[in-house]
């Protein structure tokens, strides 16, 4: 009979390289019609990086997503990027996309300042416009700000900008040392029917509640989280790379190699943390990564709670979830009634 | 007897193709697509402040269109398709590699092997990876010559008509025998330990003292693959001033672009690499693979060159996920208060280094999980073997240390009777906690994440982590009902 059970795992999980230098560069120009463009050496891998980018470029210029225009991964064209690893866009590449967006806006602050009639520092960007703070009324459309730096003032509204995360090395004979900038948080908790009689594992539900700092993006959080999740399945119950005697690999192709479908996702419930990290942009951290890293361990103590069966090495296919059972029946003595 | 077929019958198919509808025999053309010149923008891409709204994707458009440009959906004039022959066993010396027969093939415009590479070796730490393996085979995927020919079909036959005498070795397969002295080093004289980690806070000996409970716990994962969606692929151009331009799924370029003048022995200035929208890297897009090989057969050919790897070139040439065998041994309070725990790690790193580095150190850092641990001991190798290598894959080591740490926390929370979710609230990290490294934790929410995953899922407190093991006890009273 099936057997329904459920199973915690927490995690936390670094942002950027272990201590080594990891940077990004960024270059922003702002256009004559209040739209920008930024420059970025990373790669759009799927994860929906360059939206996040143009976001917090936005966001600093006051402008929306769309205004941003983003240019990425050509090494003559874009400044230089660490790249697509270790869930280090957002905080990394992002924080240089930011500073590189401020320095633009400095320059458009000083041209807009006299168009104003005051200070440079009096100003902020908000809704396409520079504005003086606590006078929204007065204002300059960032459109007009930045044809006049070009035309009039003859200083194009570009910054330039890199970010490295801040680390210590650690000491060699204790491992002692601030290895990351930041780290992440996160618990899922999952839900499983386990077939007794097979061994096989069905995951019901996963209910995923995941600390990235500010969401830039909260839809691609969850876009993230729902596929780190399908890894994970696979991770705990299918997938593995298997070899015969002589090192090489039998099952090499999709046919004998299983991979979760979408049949097999369970119904996944992301729950964002609302926190902030000061040192990243706007307050993210990341999420790439993390999502996958307590799927296993979640899965794996559901099945123990359902039933009674520790696996102790992955996947926990149903031949060894059932040989387990089968072992632990085999173990327990038979109670014989009077 | 069977009757030779007559002219008139030989000439019967060209008949049937003649009569078939001429909309059968044309090419297939896409439909034409007129773009509107007012695109419809999502209000949601439109406002203002941009940060925290759940903007749509650009790219995302594109795929839903289909319009997605990926590397196979590139051409240039004249371009050739390369595949690369992989050696098929796990460790031996190339005694001769002959490819006189492939060369001669009509249609393949030009064959390379480890021999042509200037600098036959790469990796993002140690440089202990050949482009294209020459003279010793480090595992089965290893490449020992690439070929070059108008199609893709004649490349791969090239292949086959490529001639590679080995001298057999015995391959080093299991990652415990390869961490014991004797065993033959795989990449001999180096050890086959290639990186180790330790980290030490406090005394794990006066922290097992201290503690009601000793447990253990022994743990392993396995190997898997990254299985992204669009495969490696690349397209290397070299063209007549010297530079070469490589489209690339690599997700790393400022790095891809350092090795690729290294193992070609040129400045980076005269390389250009574009990456173009990649269908998905999950780690296992971070470093070289065939780009040093495909500008050399551009190169040597003066036409652009294609290559994709196909799904079984993904599974046994690429990158995997570093398998696992962790023992953990923790020293609790009988009130659940974790005093000490002692951590050994050893991972299979296969043939080559490849990012094990990162994978040990992250492993390692975060195998005690997000507890605050004052006495602790943390050891971690990693190993060659004769297998796939293994390198970056999404988590880098932490999928496989949570696996085993929080298997152990269920563990410990059933010998105390203790529900899993108290267990960990009684030692997780809050803000301001020291890391196993020393760090002091900022913007730490694993307490929030933990209440918040409860309360959504109705986890209803007080349960034990091993419920099932009422199963039997059930069962047995079944059975006795029966009986009576």
């Amino acid at each position: 009979m099936k057997r329904r059970g459920r199973g915690m795992a927490c995690m936390w999980y670094p942002i950027g390289f272990t201590v080594s230098a990891n940077p990004s560069a960024a270059v922003v120009k702002i256009d004559e019609d209040g739209t920008a463009t930024l420059l970025t050496g990373t790669v759009e891998t799927g994860q929906g990086s360059l939206t996040v980018l143009a976001q917090i470029v936005a966001q600093e210029l006051g402008i929306a997503t769309d205004d941003v225009q983003v240019v990425s991964a050509d090494t003559d064209a874009t400044p230089m990027d660490t790249g697509a690893i270790a869930s280090r866009t957002t905080y990394v590449t992002g924080n240089a996309a930011r500073l590189a967006a401020e320095k633009a806006k400095e320059i458009l602050f000083e041209v807009a300042a006299p168009m104003l009639g005051v200070k440079a520092d009096q100003l902020e960007a908000k809704d396409h416009k520079i504005v003086v703070k606590g006078y929204p009324q007065r204002n300059v459309h960032i459109g007009d700000v930045a044809s006049h730096a070009r035309v009039v003032m003859g200083q194009p509204p570009i910054g330039s900008a890199s970010f490295n995360p801040a680390t210590v090395p650690l000491d060699p004979e204790t491992g002692q040392g601030k290895p990351f900038g930041t780290y992440v948080y996160a618990t899922q908790i999952a839900e499983v029917d386990v077939d007794d009689e097979t061994g096989e594992v069905e995951v019901i539900r996963i209910v995923a509640s995941h600390d990235c700092g500010t969401p830039i993006n909260p839809m691609l959080v969850e876009g993230q989280v729902e596929g780190g999740i399908s890894m994970g399945v696979g991770f705990a119950l299918e997938e593995e790379i298997l070899f015969d005697s002589q090192g090489r690999q039998i099952n090499p192709n999709l046919t004998n190699y299983i991979i979760p479908t979408s049949l097999d996702m369970p119904e996944v419930e992301v729950d964002i943390v609302d926190n902030y990290d000061p040192t990243g942009p706007f307050g993210a951290k990341g999420v790439g990564e993390p999502t996958l890293v307590p799927t296993a361990a979640a899965i794996v103590n559901a099945i123990y709670n359902a039933v009674g069966v520790r696996i102790t090495s992955l996947p926990a296919t149903a031949e060894k979830v059932f040989a387990a059972i089968q072992a632990k029946r085999d173990a327990q003595p038979k109670q014989i009634t009077a | 007897m069977d009757k030779k077929p007559t002219v008139a019958e030989k000439v019967s198919p060209l008949k049937t193709v003649q009569e078939t509808p001429s909309v059968l025999r044309e090419p297939v053309i896409a439909p034409l697509v007129t773009y509107p010149i007012e695109v419809v923008v999502p209000e949601v891409r439109q406002q203002t402040p941009a940060v925290g709204q759940r903007a749509t994707r650009l790219d995302g458009h594109l795929h839903g269109l289909g319009q997605t440009r990926y590397i196979d959906d590139l051409s240039f004039p004249g371009m050739l398709y390369a595949k690369i022959k992989r050696a098929g066993v796990a460790s031996a010396r190339i005694k001769s590699i002959d490819t006189k027969e492939a060369e001669a093939m009509q249609g393949v415009m030009a064959v390379v092997t480890g021999k042509d590479v200037p600098c036959n070796s790469f990796g993002p730490s140690l440089k202990d990876q050949p482009v294209l393996a020459y003279e010793r085979v480090f595992h089965a995927g290893d490449g020992v010559a690439a070929v070059a020919a108008v199609t893709e079909q004649i490349a791969a036959e090239a292949l086959e008509k490529i001639k590679v005498d080995y001298e057999v070795l015995t391959p080093v397969l299991d990652p415990l025998e390869s961490l014991k002295l004797e065993t033959p080093g795989v990449h001999a004289p180096s050890a086959n330990i290639y990186q180790s980690k330790i980290i030490k806070k406090g005394d794990i000996e006066k922290g097992f003292a201290a503690s009601d409970h000793i447990i253990e716990g022994h743990f392993r994962t396995q190997m898997v693959e990254h299985v992204p969606l669009e495969p490696h692929a690349t397209i290397a151009m070299w063209d007549p001033n010297g530079r070469v331009t490589i489209y690339s799924t690599l997700g790393r370029i400022t790095l891809g672009r350092a090795d690729v003048a290294r193992t070609l022995g040129i400045p980076v200035s005269r390389i250009r690499i574009v990456a173009t929208i990649v269908g998905g890297n999950f780690g296992g897009k971070n470093e070289i693979t065939t780009e040093p090989v495909l500008a050399l057969l551009s190169k040597k050919t003066g036409r652009p060159v294609k290559s994709v790897f196909t799904r079984p070139d993904e599974f046994i040439a690429s990158t995997t996920r570093h398998p696992l065998i962790m023992d953990y041994k923790t020293g609790v309070t009988k009130d659940g208060k974790i005093q000490a725990r002692k951590i050994r790690l050893v991972l299979d790193g296969g043939a080559y280094c490849s990012w094990s580095e990162t994978t040990l150190g992250k492993a390692c850092i975060l195998s005690a999980g997000p507890y605050n641990i004052d006495n602790l001991y943390a050891e971690a190798y990693v190993v060659y073997t004769n297998k796939t290598m293994t390198g970056a894959m999404r988590g880098f080591g932490a999928p496989q240390v949570c696996f085993a740490y929080e298997s152990h926390m269920d563990d410990i929370a059933a010998l105390l009777n203790m529900d899993p979710l108290d267990i960990r609230l009684i030692n997780v990290f809050s803000e301001g906690s020291l890391s196993p490294t020393g760090q002091t934790l900022q913007s730490v929410a694993i307490k929030e994440s933990l209440l918040q995953a409860a309360k959504r899922f109705g986890w209803n407190g007080k349960g034990s982590a091993d419920a099932g093991a009422n199963l039997l006890a059930e069962e047995n009273a079944n059975t006795n009902m029966v009986r009576a």
